[in-house]
């Protein structure tokens, strides 16, 4: 070929070499043809399976927890999508100038995110700050920091804050139930996380959303017995009696005497919530339910119940309780003072130890402690509040006279507040303890329940007693704070001298006063506690009957309940006869 | 109906020729296929840098530069339209040399700019000047001139051949120290081709290919790590993590675009996975949005370009004008292997090199480099026209 082309003339161009160079570069695109149609279509699956693994990811995509809402459908605990901020190590610690803008950004020393970068750099993920406000999270993703994203997460409100605090509980930084309903309902409030396959750019953010592997589920919305208005009040009063009386702290509870839930039920002190900063955990106690006191003087009118059920005594039946005290064994029981010859009903309206011992002591200790536990003494509410205490009431057979006649009034066995709630709630009703319910009951769930119990106390005694519970909040009687006009209330106090290590403590009370309304055909049963009242009174009459009388003024007001107590307001009689029916006294 | 309407438009055509020679000239093949280029390398540059651009907080930043770079590069074709081919030829040499001069200013302390490890840029204030991918151009025009010059002798003595190659490995040594083995390459493999059509005979050529097997098989005994890295792109998978890294996101580019691609602006892999999206594989963001329809397409029209580049220069050739022949001849070797090397680097064909893929890669030197190349070609078909061989026709065997 070289030999023919020398041969040539200057005009001859080198036509075959110009077809070999273009041949070549022909055979050059072939083959680069041949290879688009192997990665294109012939390795498809092998290269596509090699870039899902790069950009490809499952994330969880948080589940709405279920609301907490009051009885009528108020939101207590309301869950709200926010941002967490999160980063990968890796990615920022590359990034090192960026370092004090993000800090800035997120509101934390320097210092602080530098270290958590060091915990984790070798890891992939870390929290630099959890549920972040909105205007935070926007200022964060304005820095566009490779390595630093948000992450969607859910976080809980409050929105009726430490008035409903003891009750509803809350949740930890990962969603879960730590205290209260919020923990003894997590499975219900609790949603199932979804997941979701998402592209991912190779700095960790989602570009796109391929498809949903699984829908979250949302959790329940749980409507619980309280009534916020009812909480609130009860909130307001027991606080305002706390810090007035300079008490350590104090309880109260209203409880439906027909279905066993809880309408209201507070404690001092309290905590808020939604910023839990700076708490201290001894704050975080329901007291209602976990702390347990020597029931006092309220336990009385089971006592008298118990011997009104034996058919020896009635209301009128004499007591003597002279001279005021009353040796049993080696130790002495002594009243406030000398109430003289009095009968059953003035015992429980005076609030005689020496009478409601002798009546104690005249029963067998079984026949007493029957009476206790019939009404739910010694033993959980069955409410399932976390934490819950069940009291103590010991076993009969141990009960000599001199623990018959202590307990008669209340020492010797303790309770809490709800415990005691219940407790009266029973007395108010036929005599059977229905379990307490924190979440809505109805009627007909009540009556199933109640059908499961055998009453000791019979529907006689119990209106006898109340009767009797009655004269307490009237003239001359020890609780006349806790009156409501235009209702007839029925309740008892209590003072209780505290237990220490060795012993009673001098100056040192409980005041308690239970009680329940409109003791004409009872609805709400209601304890206030209040612990160690520093104030010039410290008597249940003094301290907490109050905090019941103005609670429950409002409560029955609230919740419509006519008036039983007609005399009391006379100009009103006629117009009251004719609402009711013709019904009262 | 059509019949009717084309005769009048080819009447039309020919009249408007006759008043104004020069805008008869066109060779419409070799525009629409330039323009083509031009335009799908404005749309992948914008669709390819968006994600960097908006970390940036400028989403068109590299749009509106790529777009600069094409209004000078235009001014660029149109000055070389402008220009006779007698007097591309006069300049060649001195060209050349102005080359050598610019690939020096690299080394020039304050002058050269780094960037990824290589000394490649001259700075000037704001703007950076490439000057190796210029050199490109006038080593064309070079090895033009040469073989006109030196005609018999690059066909008949042995100094013909190597006389081009000592000035040619001063620029690749220059190219090399940068270091930039991709233009290096082309460089080189431009003049011989070009070297190859003057006639030079060809056991030189097998000399030289001895040569650089030599030379590989050096390499590998001095340092088989160099080598394994070389060829690391004969697997990539096995090392997906570093060196084969920019390979393997490439080829998962292509595979993901599978027949018609995942669309423009929806693909994947340049969100920060595939380096260099938007300059060096640019081409696997097309094949990845676009498909192996895209792929072809653009093999496609790097065809016809090489095609009408050879066309325009065998005619040259065929009425004498040698040199503007070999121009022709150079800028169609030039453009067709270095986008056949850089479409091969991203199927993972050939080795890993930074070259940019002409008309298309972001990158304002290669880019008005390759518009002045047009502007040379389009320079050539018409003198071609002028010279008058219309017997000839325009669509010429190449």
């Amino acid at each position: 070929m070289i030999g023919h082309d020398d041969k040539q003339d200057s005009r001859q161009d080198y036509r075959g070499r110009r077809r070999l160079v273009l041949g070549v570069l022909a055979l050059a695109g072939a083959g680069l043809v041949a290879r688009a149609v192997d990665l294109h279509v012939l390795n498809k699956e092998f290269l596509q399976g090699q870039g899902a693994a790069r950009y490809l990811r499952v994330v969880e995509e948080p589940a709405h927890r279920g609301m907490i809402t009051d009885r009528f459908g108020e939101p207590l605990a309301i869950s709200t999508p926010v941002d967490s901020v999160w980063a990968n190590p890796q990615e920022l610690i590359q990034q090192r100038e960026q370092w004090a803008a993000l800090a800035r950004a997120l509101g934390m020393p320097r210092t602080d995110l530098e270290r958590l970068l060091a915990a984790r750099r070798d890891k992939e993920f870390v929290y630099l700050r959890r549920r972040v406000n909105p205007d935070m999270a926007r200022r964060v993703a304005a820095l566009e920091i490779p390595g630093v994203a948000l992450a969607p997460e859910y976080r809980r409100f409050y929105p009726a804050g430490e008035v409903t605090a003891h009750v509803v509980g809350f949740t930890d930084v990962d969603d879960a139930g730590q205290e209260g309903m919020e923990l003894a309902l997590d499975d219900r409030l609790r949603g199932v996380p979804g997941a979701k396959r998402v592209i991912k750019d190779r700095l960790g953010r989602i570009v796109e959303s391929v498809e949903r592997v699984r829908e979250p589920q949302p959790g329940e919305d749980v409507a619980l017995s309280i009534d916020r208005r009812l909480q609130y009040l009860a909130y307001r009063e027991l606080k305002a009696a706390v810090r007035k009386n300079r008490a350590d702290a104090g309880s109260a509870v209203i409880l439906d005497v027909h279905t066993g839930e809880v309408l209201a039920m507070v404690n001092q002190p309290a905590y808020n919530p939604n910023n839990r900063g700076k708490l201290k955990r001894s704050h975080l106690r329901n007291r209602a339910v976990t702390d347990v006191f020597e029931p006092g003087s309220t336990i009385k009118p089971i006592t008298v119940a118990a011997a009104l059920e034996t058919g020896r005594f009635n209301a009128h039946t004499p007591v003597d309780t002279r001279p005021g005290y009353f040796r049993v064994g080696r130790k002495t029981i002594r009243d406030f003072r000398n109430y003289g010859l009095i009968d059953v009903s003035t015992v429980i309206q005076k609030s005689s130890n020496v009478g409601a011992s002798k009546l104690a002591l005249s029963l067998s200790p079984e026949t007493l402690w029957k009476a206790y536990a019939s009404v739910g003494l010694g033993e959980s509410t069955g409410s399932g509040f976390p934490g819950e205490s069940g009291g103590l009431l010991t076993d009969f057979g141990g009960w000599h006279d001199i623990q018959r006649a202590t307990v008669s009034y209340g020492y010797g066995m303790s309770v809490t507040t709800l415990q005691l709630a219940r407790a009266y709630a029973a007395l108010a009703g036929d005599g059977r303890p229905l379990p307490v319910s924190f979440t809505r009951r109805s009627a007909a769930e009540a009556a199933e329940l109640a059908a499961l119990y055998e009453p000791v106390l019979s529907v006689s005694s119990l209106r006898a007693v109340r009767r009797m519970m009655e004269r307490v909040v009237a003239k001359g009687g020890t609780g006349t704070r806790a009156a409501v006009p235009g209702y007839r209330i029925a309740g008892k106090t209590g003072t209780v001298k505290k237990s220490g290590a060795g012993g009673y403590v001098e100056d040192s009370y409980i005041a308690v006063f239970a009680g329940l309304a409109p003791a004409s055909a009872p609805r709400l049963a209601m304890v206030v506690m209040i612990d160690e009242p520093r104030g010039e009174k410290y008597y249940g009459g003094a301290v907490a009957a109050p905090v019941f009388g103005k609670v429950m003024a409002g409560a029955l007001r609230l919740l419509d309940i006519p008036p039983d107590d007609i005399p009391s307001m006379p100009g009103q009689r006629l117009a009251l006869l004719r609402a009711n029916g013709g019904g009262g006294q | 109906m059509s019949v009717a309407t084309a005769q009048p438009r080819g009447s039309m055509a020919r009249s408007r020729g006759s008043a104004a020679p020069a805008l008869a000239h066109y060779d419409p093949m070799l525009l629409l296929v330039a323009g083509a280029l031009l335009a799908i390398g404005v749309m992948m540059v914008a669709s390819a840098s968006m994600p960097q651009g908006m970390r940036a907080g400028e989403p068109l930043r590299f749009v509106e530069r790529h777009l600069f770079a094409l209004v000078l590069g235009l001014a660029g074709a149109v000055g070389a339209w402008f220009t006779s081919m007698a007097r591309w030829e006069r300049w060649s040499t001195w060209l050349y040399f102005l080359g050598l001069g610019l690939l020096a200013l690299v080394f020039v302390p304050g002058l050269g700019r780094e960037a990824n490890g290589a000394m490649r840029w001259v700075g000037v204030g704001p703007l950076s000047l490439q000057t190796s991918e210029f050199m490109k151009l006038f080593v064309v025009l070079y090895m033009a001139g040469y073989v006109v010059r030196h005609k018999f002798s690059v066909v008949f003595e042995m100094k013909g051949f190597v006389r081009p190659m000592l000035l040619l490995l001063m620029a690749c040594g220059l190219i090399m120290l940068q270091p930039d083995f991709g233009t290096t390459t082309v460089l080189l493999a431009t003049a011989f081709g070009m070297l190859f059509l003057a006639g030079a005979r060809l056991w030189q050529f097998g000399v030289l290919i001895l040569c650089a097997a030599g030379a590989l098989a050096a390499l590998v005994y001095v340092s088989p790590y160099r080598m394994a890295r070389v060829t690391s792109f004969l697997n990539p998978w096995e090392q997906a993590r570093d060196a084969g890294y920019q390979l393997t996101q490439a080829l998962i580019a292509f595979g993901r675009g599978e027949w018609t691609g995942v669309g423009l602006g929806n693909g994947i892999q340049k969100q920060f996975y595939l380096p260099e999206a938007h300059t060096d594989f640019v081409m696997a963001v097309i094949g990845e949005e676009f498909g192996l329809l895209g792929s072809l397409v653009i093999v496609l029209l790097f065809g016809l370009f090489v095609w009408r580049a050879f066309a325009i220069g065998a005619r040259a050739e065929r009425r004498g004008a040698r040199f503007a022949a070999f121009v022709s001849y150079g800028v169609g070797l030039w453009i067709g292997m270095q986008a056949f090397i850089n479409i091969g680097v991203n199927m993972g064909l050939l080795p890993t090199k930074g070259l940019t893929l002409p008309f298309i890669s972001y990158g304002s030197n290669s880019l008005i480099a390759c518009c002045i190349a047009v502007g040379l070609l389009a320079r050539v078909h018409r003198e071609n026209s002028e010279a008058g061989d219309a017997k000839e026709g325009k669509w010429q065997r190449a």
